[in-house]
């Protein structure tokens, strides 16, 4: 009786998680929804900028931008690593904190100064646990990552790229190639690659100089690229919370069957126990 | 379709705001107002704060824009704007831009 009353106890509690879990993979597919919409819609602003700056970089103004530098030497680099601020979305904060141990780790082994910047609580929680030092950590980006959020975390590493207190920042994201498939991936964000410098500056009437013009494009191309990165993540987060949590659902409801059978079985040895305790007492009475 | 030779996009980083067919386009560049029609020579240019108005056959649609740059090549005109919207910016947004606009001179390009 007792082994019956304990089956049905847990049939209950997996019941609940599985109802849990699957409202989780519902939410986070119609997050999903929005979270790759906005991936798309952030498209056609960044190729559109990367094309002018393509158009109006040449080596000569290269050399007046901070931002354009390419340090000879380098000696100290930033690691941005973006990951979510929630769990429950299986190993995606786990791939992302691996690959940026392992950016670390190869920078370190080149004699490299490494200074770590996190934004998302998942990543910060795990870097205080191992107590390393964070140089900068950003709680505030939500599931619909803002501009402002790209600027208040790129912004600060760009001005300190261009005074040469940092040689490199290098950023570790997830990569939105499908909702199935969101690898971590290192790229750099400072210096910015030039790019072979077409130099379309000739073709075009450009008020004020070009110079002017990329002096205030630059930043805003710096910032689009950490925002697309966010936008990204974003996205990959739900996604991988979406296949978590319905593998999670999944299991849960191959776990309710075995259990539901193990419950029944008990039930009838109990009956078939009952059964033949009668049919015994019975013959002893005749 | 000959009226209506200009493909315009208005697009911030989170959207594209506006696309399609114009007559004509009015820019708030960082220097003042352009007017940009059919033929219009390739350029690139900062805008500074203020209303796009795109001139659709009859009717016109009026955007507010704060910096960014106006693109316009082969009858496309496209305006990259980190702020672009039917309601108009925030002042300080506006303050910041007019200040560091005035302190950009025309020097022309080498």
């Amino acid at each position: 009786m007792a082994k019956e009353r304990e089956i049905k106890r847990r049939i209950r509690s997996v019941g609940n998680t599985q109802k849990i879990t699957r409202t989780m993979e519902m939410v986070a597919t119609s997050k999903l929804k929005r979270a790759t919409d906005r991936v798309r819609a952030a498209r056609p602003y960044a190729d559109a900028l990367s094309d002018v700056v393509e158009g109006l970089y040449s080596p000569s103004l290269a050399e007046q931008f901070p931002v354009l530098r390419q340090p000879a030497e380098v000696q100290r680099v930033a690691v941005l690593l973006l990951c979510a601020n929630r769990g429950f979305c299986g190993a995606f904060n786990a791939n992302l904190i691996r690959e940026t141990l392992r950016v670390i780790d190869r920078l370190e082994g080149d004699g490299v100064a490494v200074e770590l910047h996190v934004a998302g609580k998942k990543g910060i929680a795990y870097f205080r646990f191992r107590g390393r030092e964070l140089m900068t950590s950003d709680r505030g980006v939500g599931d619909q990552p803002t501009l402002e959020d790209a600027g208040r975390i790129a912004d600060p590493l760009r001005e300190r790229f261009e005074q040469g207190e940092i040689d490199a920042v290098h950023v570790v994201s997830a990569e939105f190639r499908t909702a199935m498939s969101t690898p971590p991936v290192t790229s750099q964000l400072l210096p910015l690659s030039g790019g072979q410098g077409r130099s379309a500056a000739d073709a075009y009437i450009l008020s004020p100089s070009s110079a002017a013009i990329l002096g205030k494009t630059l930043p805003a191309y710096v910032r689009n690229r950490v925002y697309r990165a966010l936008v990204e993540n974003a996205a990959g987060e739900q996604g991988a919370r979406r296949t978590a949590m319905k593998s999670a659902t999944d299991n849960a409801g191959e776990m309710l069957e075995t259990l539901t059978r193990t419950y029944n079985r008990a039930r009838q040895a109990q009956i078939t126990q009952e059964i033949a305790e009668i049919v015994g007492g019975a013959a002893a009475l005749e | 379709m000959a009226e209506s030779a200009l493909s315009v996009r208005v697009v911030s980083p989170e959207r594209t705001v506006f696309e399609g067919e114009a007559r004509g386009v009015v820019a708030p560049a960082w220097d003042g107002l352009v007017g940009i029609l059919r033929g219009h020579a390739p350029m690139i240019t900062l805008l500074g704060a203020g209303q796009i108005v795109v001139h659709t056959g009859s009717a016109e649609q009026t955007f507010h824009v704060a910096g960014g740059l106006l693109k316009v090549e082969a009858d496309q005109v496209t305006a990259l704007t980190e702020y672009a919207s039917e309601e108009p910016p925030p002042a300080d947004v506006v303050a910041r831009l007019r200040s560091e606009n005035a302190n950009l001179s025309d020097e022309g390009d080498s």
